[in-house]
């Protein structure tokens, strides 16, 4: 009755970031980034592709939860939330709050 | 006519899907289960131009690659069971992101119509969709809808009878074409695929499958007969593509769909507004305010509490006395048989104590449905995921925990709103020590006997002691049985939308009407057990003779008042030989009514301790009785089990009986004790018994922290069931709690007494 899950945690690539610059993690609110790479497992980043979060793509730090994780991230126009943790794994460069 | 046509319906979570499939159908529906799995499946009909058409509502997923439950399931049906046409449902306003599982649609290749849902927020928003050019770019026709009004759902019809009937010349087969270097490979793919028998209809579907890795796409290739070297050549394609693109070839992949996506939406898509007005997010700078979002959401929770226990008590109430009514009613029309035993006493009484808790079940579920529907719901995980994170849960299982301080049963079914099946098992697992409402009752006896100026503190102590043993088992869970299918959290905050009434009764109705369909087969089992153990053996040999006990105190209060008249009659006799007044005859003298009352308190009071009497005789018996079926002989049998608690076959028995419902628990007691079923707090009689039974305050404390954590009622472990859809996990459950009641009780115990506290 638990095989179910355990065969799930078989070794998952996971992708090491080459930019050692800002993280997604870093972001102040109102903020805007453009995605330069995202690590972590294949699942995480496959799930956030599927989310319409890509590299290339332009992000606006909304918010922070009131317990100051997860954090609102605003995407293509929708609002998405992922946990400082996991932002920790995307690497950004800021771009300027009108583009 | 001809053979019913089944259309499947896909889309995003969000993305108003099940309201298209509602108006699509009306209340021709049937909610159930998808097999094997706890998702829930909609199958609903219509008639279009005399031709039926079965609906299937597939779960809502933003991919159809097999990281979830949800998108095996809904790609398992599209396979597999091979629908005549799927409706694509994409919500307008969020165009970029909903055609991602078009595009997987596209490749399957079934006939498609694409509903372009949620058309009013996209204009509000400013976006101006070519539907015409979308329709030809992705080759199936685009029908705009708005699913709240029901506006387009009978063009969306006809154009469905269009594909059906293929008049429409939209529907077409067109392919994704990827970057040249993919296409090579997927050329490879497919040729080996042909060499080899395959059943599927769409090869290059299969050979893309491949190159993302997709280890599921091997179960349709059962019958494959060149299984190895398309294995080979697989790997050999891989390794191309990630050499080319310096990323995984799955990761490559999606990027090309994104990139087909950019340029169909580019083409169609105007915004003609600079800064869209953004509603949610205005309503957002208070409800997930950094100040202000705590204490609303903790408001919005109390309420939710509130209503559901609170106000759900006065039909609860209703519910009971209508249960009673009957079962009276019942006792009084049908003759004493083992047949109306077995219906009044077993079988009504049984899933009488259980329906009490439909009004909780369907209020909750109408809060939650209202949550859900209003976009409340995944603000609630946003404020709480911290919180339930540092469980190894995602923030939506915040709610079942809470609301698990009311009733177990409708708090483990409202694990429904979490997505991940592991996180629903986690919180089920765990919910049962969330303290119910029906262990208070115990609490209030015990801790009222042993700890009378204490009570509260004993009380508020197990609560306590509840909500740590869920974080602790939680932790402990997540670590060994529960490890590794924990998503990551990436979470849509969709846009907040006024819930239509009628959806939120027709989500509270599809919900509620399982718990009254499933949960009365295995309730109504476990009461006529549980009624069998007290009623068999139908024989037993009373150990006294209590008929000729009673009879006794009949003869004596017979003999009793027969000497109060006669005493009466010589006072009177007496006094009137005295009295001298003649204004006045003796009659009506004070000295007369004077002893009339004396007469008449002393009769009174006879006549009151005559019925104690009777009535402790009476429960002697049913104590004695009670010890004779096969429950009291269980809680022999089990008695040298809970010895080392110090509890006794009283203890032993009390506890089984409270497997029903934990309040039983206390009435078990009554019986046992010989003071009756009816008691509370206020009951002297079973507090002295409590104490004269050898019990001590520390055993007290030992037996209030099993009564805790033990098994969890009947109702909840058939809430379990549901809910995990395992036996095994019901089992698993049932005896973790034991082990973990006995155990703490047992330490509880043991070391309390080696350091002589409270004994």
């Amino acid at each position: 009755m638990f095989g179910r899950f355990q065969n799930k945690t078989r070794s998952i690539p996971r992708h090491q970031l080459e930019n050692a610059g800002l993280r997604l993690s870093d972001l102040q609110p109102g903020q805007k980034a453009r995605i330069l790479e995202i690590g972590g497992s294949e699942m995480f980043r496959i799930r956030l592709m599927e989310m319409g979060l890509l590299i290339g793509d332009v992000v606006e730090m909304e918010k922070l939860a009131p317990l100051r994780d997860p954090m609102e991230l605003i995407v293509k126009g929708y609002h998405l939330s992922l946990r400082r943790m996991d932002a920790e794994k995307i690497a950004i460069e800021t771009v300027a709050a009108d583009e | 006519m001809s053979r019913t046509q089944t259309i499947a319906v896909a889309g995003n979570p969000n993305c108003g899907k099940t309201t298209i499939f509602n108006s699509l159908t009306g209340t021709h529906q049937h909610v159930g289960n998808w097999p094997g799995v706890t998702v829930e499946r909609k199958e609903g009909r219509y008639v279009y131009h005399e031709q039926t058409f079965k609906v299937i509502d597939l779960p809502g997923t933003y991919s159809l690659s097999t990281y979830s439950v949800e998108e095996l399931v809904a790609r398992d049906f599209i396979i597999k069971d091979v629908p005549d046409i799927i409706i694509n449902v994409v919500d307008a306003s969020n165009l970029d992101r909903n055609l991602f599982l078009t595009t997987q649609l596209i490749e399957i290749g079934r006939p498609m119509v694409i509903a372009l849902n949620m058309m009013d927020m996209a204009q509000e928003k400013g976006l101006q969709i070519d539907t015409e050019t979308l329709g030809v770019l992705l080759g199936a026709p685009v029908v705009p809808v708005v699913g709240r009004t029901g506006l387009g759902i009978d063009l969306l019809k006809e154009k469905i009878h269009r594909v059906q009937t293929q008049v429409s010349e939209k529907a077409r087969h067109i392919n994704i074409v990827y970057h040249r270097d993919i296409e090579a490979q997927i050329e490879r793919i497919s040729h080996v695929l042909e060499q080899g028998a395959i059943t599927l209809p769409n090869a290059r579907w299969v050979a893309v499958k491949l190159l993302e890795k997709d280890d599921h796409i091997w179960e349709y290739l059962v019958d494959f007969t060149e299984k190895e070297s398309l294995k080979i050549v697989t790997a050999e394609a891989i390794d191309q593509i990630e050499k080319i693109f310096n990323d995984t070839s799955r990761s490559a992949i999606s990027h090309a769909r994104y990139g087909f996506v950019r340029g169909a939406t580019q083409e169609c898509v105007k915004t003609t507004l600079a800064e869209p007005v953004d509603y949610s997010r205005k309503i957002d700078k208070f409800l997930t305010h950094r100040l202000l979002g705590l204490p609303i959401f903790a408001f919005f929770l109390w309420v939710m509490f509130t209503v559901t226990f609170n106000v759900g008590a006065y039909p609860m109430d209703w519910i009971d006395s209508a249960v009673s009514w009957m079962i009276n009613l019942l006792h009084t029309i049908l003759p004493e048989s083992m047949v109306a035993s077995l219906i009044v006493d077993g079988m009504i009484s049984g899933v009488g104590a259980i329906a009490v808790f439909l009004p909780n079940i369907f209020i909750l579920f109408f809060i939650i449905a209202l949550l859900e529907d209003s976009g409340y719901m995944a603000r609630m995980a946003f404020i709480m995921d911290r919180v339930m994170h540092s469980l190894g849960l995602h923030g939506k299982a915040f709610i079942p925990l809470v609301m698990g301080f009311g009733c177990n049963v409708p708090a483990i079914m409202g694990t429904r709103i979490l997505e991940s099946r592991r996180d629903r098992i986690l919180t089920t697992l765990i919910n049962p020590f969330m303290s119910c409402s029906a262990r208070l009752p115990v609490y209030i006896l015990v801790a009222g006997a042993f700890f009378p100026t204490h009570a509260g503190t004993v009380i508020f102590a197990m609560y306590v002691t509840g909500v740590v043993a869920a974080i602790l088992s939680g932790k402990l869970f997540s670590k060994t049985v529960l490890r590794g299918m924990s998503k990551p959290f990436v979470l849509e905050l969709p846009p907040y939308q006024k819930p239509k009434f009628s959806s939120l009764l027709w989500h509270t109705w599809e919900r509620g009407q399982v718990f009254i369909r499933k949960m009365g087969t295995v309730i109504l089992v476990g009461s006529i057990i549980v009624w069998a153990f007290g009623y068999f053996p139908r024989e037993v040999t009373l150990s006294q003779d209590y008929d000729g006990q009673t009879q006794k105190l009949k003869t004596q209060l017979t003999v009793r008042q027969h000497s109060i008249d006669e005493a009466f009659d010589a006072s009177v006799e007496m006094q009137k030989q005295q009295y001298y007044s003649v204004l006045v005859p003796f009659e009506s003298s004070k000295h007369f009514k004077e002893l009339v009352g004396q007469r008449d308190s002393l009769l009174h009071e006879t006549q009151i301790n005559f019925q104690d009497a009777v009535a402790s005789i009476g429960y002697a018996r049913q104590a004695d009785v009670m010890s004779q079926k096969w429950i009291g002989k269980l809680g022999k049998i089990i008695e040298p089990i809970v010895a080392p608690l110090g509890f006794t076959w009283r203890e032993g028995v009390a506890l089984i009986t409270g497997f029903v419902a934990k309040e039983i628990v206390v009435s078990t007691y009554g019986v046992l004790f010989g003071v009756g079923a009816d008691v509370d707090a206020e009951n002297t009689g079973i507090i002295a018994s409590l104490q004269q039974g050898g019990m001590t305050p520390l055993i007290s404390i030992g037996f209030l922290v099993f009564v805790l954590l033990y098994t969890p009622c009947l109702a909840t472990m058939a809430a379990i069931r549901r809910e995990t859809g395992s036996w095994g996990w019901t089992t698993f459950s049932v005896v973790y709690s034991l082990l973990l009641a006995w155990l703490l009780a047992f330490g509880i115990y043991r070391i309390g007494s080696w350091l002589e506290w409270l004994t």
